[in-house]
């Protein structure tokens, strides 16, 4: 026992290099002789080892539970414990993932505004040219607006016509000219005079170009109509020179009055006259006649952006169109340059005349 | 005044580190405050309460601190990353161990694989219960002069005037007799 205690002092005393150089020399030849001392060596370095770490470790815990007492826990705790409210939770979870998304969207905005600024100035040119092709296209979608609020007016009335407009005898055996516009695509085309009879027509000239259609009256029913108290003008109006039309922009027949307010129609187009009257939906094709009772033109539009204007295609082109229908054909036709019936007759009496003239058209 | 602002300030992970590395005891101080509320938050979140995120974070800490002390430790990442990494997986064991339910680990932080530092920190801490429950059954006053001696590391002479041995001698005696019962009940367990 005593021998025991004395060769695990060696022991210990080798391991850790306490040993003077002979004392080594002679503890290591006696461990090469004998395996018993050898294996108590191994098994004490181990044992020293593990009891260095253990210690190691031991101070480490001391330590760390010392700064742990630093630490105020509770009030981290009260800080970072899930809160009740879900959003707030949400809003720790991703707090980082929303500040990326934050300044992404910041810088974003920040980039568009900067390229924005830069290009301020063409932006103005194009949107100078998208307001004259917007105005083209105003134009064109208020002809179909024409055709389409015509939908609704009818069918308000029970009337079935799908959209309409109005039209206007060119001779006494049934002749009618409207716009184009008005009975494009029509399946077929009836025509309703001022006592409410319906005839139905069919196109027989379309002219796209000048928007102009003539319809014949195919119906058997259909009476020939007296002589056109109206003549047709073939020079043209100046402006200021008062106008009126006559047109069914609704289910009866409306008068509209004014004046010629300018030569050129639509953005210079030297077909059209501009009047200063206000139209609606309905009343293309109808005719524009001047105080003595010549048709000066034919209602075919109006600008969007000015209230109370509409274009009206002068009464040459319809001279023209009346020259692609077969002369003779036409009967007793309308005539230029001659004294109208209408001329000197109050506006009343002139309306009560032209009213049998002026027809709506139907399409269906 | 400079200098002092410098030095209260969170030093970088290289500084950790080093300072782990040169036993400094400021640099565990700061280390340790500078991530904990990070695990407690994970903790509380996942089923815990702030006494384990005590010994997870206590855990992660010994485990950085061990890995960084035997040099195999790069910093290929951030040591926060590291630590939450360690603390995550350690949780999660301990989550399916008390079959508390574990389904759905609420995440703070990116995480990577640790699973060969948590082992081999098993394994040591393993050695490190063996020994202190042999140091338990050692009984006193062998287990306080083994203590004094070999953890808290006074020298015998020390030892005999605390326990009042005549000599030192008698106090190495004695020493060397609880180390053999150590020893026995060490390696038997």
């Amino acid at each position: 026992m005593r021998n025991d205690l004395e060769l695990d002092a060696i022991i210990e005393d080798y391991l850790l290099g306490k040993l003077n150089p002979q004392e080594t020399e002679a503890f290591e030849q006696l461990r090469r002789k004998d395996a018993a001392v050898d294996h108590k060596v191994v098994s004490h370095k181990v044992f020293l080892h593990t009891m260095e770490e253990y210690a190691q470790q031991l101070l480490l815990k001391e330590q760390l539970e010392q700064i742990h007492s630093e630490i105020d826990v509770d009030g981290l705790v009260a800080e970072v414990a899930p809160h009740p409210s879900r959003i707030v939770q949400l809003w720790r979870k991703h707090k980082s993932a929303i500040a990326v998304a934050a300044s992404f969207i910041i810088l974003s905005l920040v980039s568009i505004y900067s390229i924005q600024h830069n290009s301020q100035q063409t932006d103005r040119y194009v949107q100078l040219s998208n307001q004259v092709t917007n105005a083209l296209k105003t134009q064109n979608s208020l002809i179909r607006k024409i055709n389409t609020n015509n939908n609704a007016v009818p069918n308000k009335a029970g009337n079935p016509g799908r959209y309409g407009g109005t039209g206007f005898a060119i001779s006494t055996n049934g002749y009618i000219l409207t716009n184009l516009h008005v009975i494009n695509g029509a399946d077929s085309i009836y025509v309703q005079n001022s006592k409410g009879e319906s005839f139905k027509v069919k196109a027989v000239y379309t002219d796209a170009q000048y928007d102009m259609a003539i319809l014949k009256v195919s119906d058997k029913n259909f009476s020939y109509l007296s002589s056109l108290p109206y003549t047709i003008k073939r020079g043209g109006s100046s402006i200021g020179e008062n106008v009126y039309t006559l047109g069914y922009s609704k289910d009866d027949a409306v008068l509209g009055e004014g004046y010629v307010s300018s030569k050129n129609g639509f953005i210079g187009d030297t077909t059209q006259y501009q009047v200063a009257i206000p139209v609606n939906p309905g009343n293309s094709g109808g005719p524009l006649l001047d105080n003595n009772g010549n048709l000066v033109g034919i209602i075919s539009g109006k600008p969007d952006q000015t209230e109370g204007a509409a274009f009206a295609i002068k009464s040459k082109f319809i001279l023209e169109a009346m020259s692609a229908i077969p002369q003779d054909s036409l009967g007793k036709k309308l005539v230029t340059n001659k004294k109208s019936l209408l001329s000197g007759l109050k506006r009343t009496q002139q309306i009560e005349r032209l009213q049998d003239y002026v027809f709506m058209i139907k399409v269906y | 005044m400079v200098n002092k602002d410098l030095k209260s300030s969170v030093p970088t992970d290289r500084e950790f580190i080093l300072g782990i590395l040169n036993n400094s005891a400021d640099t565990l101080n700061k280390l340790y405050k500078a991530h904990f509320a990070m695990i407690l938050q994970f903790i509380l979140n996942n089923n815990g309460d702030e006494d384990d995120a005590k010994d997870v974070y206590q855990e992660a800490i010994i485990i950085l601190h061990n890995k960084v002390k035997e040099g195999d430790f790069e910093l290929s990442s951030k040591l926060k990353t590291y630590i939450y990494s360690v603390c995550r997986r350690i949780w999660l064991k301990k989550l399916s161990l008390n079959s508390r339910k574990s389904g759905n680990i609420t995440d703070y932080e990116d995480v990577f694989v640790v699973e060969d530092d948590i082992e081999r920190h098993e394994e040591r801490d393993a050695a490190f219960v063996k020994m202190q429950s042999a140091l338990e059954h050692l009984g006193e006053p062998c287990k306080t002069i083994i203590q004094d001696f070999y953890i808290h590391s006074l020298s015998m002479q020390d030892i005999c005037e605390k326990f009042g041995y005549t000599n030192t001698d008698n106090a190495k005696t004695q020493k060397y007799k609880c180390l053999q019962r150590l020893k026995k009940i060490f390696f038997q367990h």
